[in-house]
């Protein structure tokens, strides 16, 4: 295979598809350890932890449909709604246990009115929180988080399965691709963020130049190693 | 789609609720998981305690390892010794279950005598009664999920193009993420505190105080265990019932080569009604519990 500019395109959608994780883990509303005791905003997990459960479950669904057609959008959006469905349905269980389990109703410490809802938030933070739950702002936020990085995820498994045609490899590779980017993210995230909605979320230009500088390298090392150019 | 493969995805969404459910349970009586954190910062603050401890990864990864051991063992005992896949899953299941045991016990023992400075004891009886019954959990959810693998494989009729260790490690990590986001605050925000007032978040200032003395004696890992299973297990299990049933169930119902569209929409539709659901239960909360008495600002509740 020459290093031809088919090659160089199934680079760049590696690099598109580190950048759509890197920038999709923003999305996602993690609280980590202290939303685990509802003491802040999210999903009680680490950022990485959760956009690797979702957007590798978004990359089984595109390996499915990539095994029997090779239309890059049907791939694409398989990858994205199994990413979906898997973060809505952790989203949703989760929504049970703060409401049914530790009995506190959903509110963010980040906006006075929940924008897509308009609900007002302080008067429904319980004393010493920094909120707990998963507003409908963070849930619409954390579902296009995780589909992000399951298209992201499908997006780079598409182009490596296009070089080497071997399924497996290109599986263990977009996983591999798919963490350096979601880490590098949390980095920029530092530990909890909620949404779009977040201040935080405005750091991402950051993330964006480091996961394109990662991206770049492991695409080219992915492409050499596993039987292209 | 026929009988058949429709039963089979009605399995692996019972399998799957089984090994959410044991996950969750897992992590619980060995307190691997972000409301570890509180076990931990407990004998800081001067509460030394009788929990098990063995938070040395996140659960994801530790998962993945986990059932990707079992998926590899029976892989290799199916392909190259021929033997039965059930007999190869068990036996799968079993090596991943002495791979947790290991996992357990040395992070026990390393993170209990890393506080010796605090009081913190290591018990032995401790590691006796509670070790086996992790190990268990373990045995239950890599089970479940090399078995999901194995069905993904070789039995559907769109057989999955990844090899089953792959497909055990994705979902490994799956099961992980939804246990650590689902089930852990049924035990960090709820089973850690019970000591505060019901209905409200951990205040800050509560920060390592855990409850230590159970119904009867002093508390143990045992005693969490039992009163997660109550809610925060089974929760687990639909949520990752939930992931796998509804994922295969569009492409089982709609074949991936002719109907993929179908397939596509019917997974945006599922989320849809998600959001609706989860937008219900914020309505329905905020209007039962009302707003906390204790607060005095200017924004109208």
């Amino acid at each position: 295979m020459m290093f031809d500019e088919t090659t160089i395109i199934y680079i760049l959608e590696i690099i598109v598809g580190g950048l759509l994780v890197g920038v999709g883990v923003h999305f996602v509303p993690v609280g980590g350890a202290p939303a685990a005791m509802a003491q802040a905003t999210g999903i009680g997990t680490g950022t990485v932890q959760l956009a690797a459960g979702s957007g590798l479950t978004g990359l089984l669904a595109a390996g499915l449909m990539m095994s029997v057609t090779d239309n890059i959008w049907l791939v694409l959006a398989s990858g994205a709604v199994g990413a979906g469905i898997m973060v809505g349905s952790t989203m949703l269980t989760g929504s049970w246990i703060y409401a049914y389990a530790v009995g506190v109703p959903f509110a963010s410490a980040k906006v006075t009115y929940d924008p897509i809802t308009g609900f007002s938030q302080p008067p429904y933070i319980a004393p010493g929180t920094v909120g707990h739950g998963i507003p409908t702002v963070c849930y619409v936020s954390g579902l296009i988080g995780g589909m992000m990085g399951g298209l992201g995820g499908a997006m780079i498994y598409y182009a490596l399965y296009l070089i080497n045609g071997n399924a497996a490899l290109s599986a263990m590779f977009a996983i591999g691709i798919f963490l350096v980017n979601a880490v590098i993210a949390s980095w920029n995230i530092q530990g909890t963020i909620e949404g779009f909605h977040d201040p935080k979320f405005k750091k991402w230009p950051f993330a964006f130049r480091a996961c394109l500088i990662a991206s770049a390298l492991l695409a080219l090392a992915s492409v050499f190693i596993t039987g292209g150019a | 789609m026929d009988a058949f493969s429709m039963g089979l995805i009605a399995a692996m969404g019972a399998l799957a609720t089984v090994a959410g459910a044991s996950e969750d349970i897992e992590s619980d009586v060995g307190s691997q998981s972000n409301p570890n954190s509180q076990v931990q910062l407990a004998a800081q603050v001067g509460n030394p305690h009788r929990i098990y401890n063995k938070a040395i990864s996140g659960e994801p990864p530790a998962n993945a390892l986990w059932c990707a051991t079992a998926a590899i063992v029976a892989y290799t005992l199916i392909t190259a010794f021929q033997m039965p896949a059930l007999m190869a899953l068990v036996a799968g299941a079993s090596v991943a279950a002495l791979f947790n045991g290991v996992f357990s016990m040395s992070a026990y023992f390393g993170r209990n005598s890393s506080q010796a400075r605090f009081n913190q004891w290591v018990y032995l009886d401790i590691v006796r009664y509670t070790t086996p019954s992790i190990m268990a959990h373990a045995w239950i959810t890599s089970f479940c999920i090399a078995t999901i693998s194995y069905i993904m494989v070789y039995m559907l009729p769109t057989p999955h193009p990844f090899p089953m260790p792959i497909i055990a490690l994705i979902w490994g990590l799956a099961v992980g993420a939804i246990g650590s986001s689902v089930g852990d605050i049924h035990y960090g925000g709820e089973r850690e505190f019970q000591n505060r007032q019901f209905g409200c978040g951990l205040n800050t200032m509560l920060s390592g105080q855990i409850v230590r003395k159970a119904e009867a004696g002093l508390r143990n890992s045992i005693d969490n265990a039992w009163f997660c299973t109550k809610f925060g297990g089974p929760a687990t299990g639909m949520g990752f019932g939930l992931t796998v049933f509804l994922d295969n169930w569009r492409t089982t119902v709609f074949d991936p080569v002719t109907q993929a569209t179908y397939a596509i929409l019917m997974g945006v539709f599922f989320i849809l009604v998600e959001v609706a659901y989860n937008h219900y239960i914020e309505r329905s909360v905020r209007r039962k519990y009302g707003p906390y008495p204790e607060y005095k600002g200017d924004v109208a509740a």
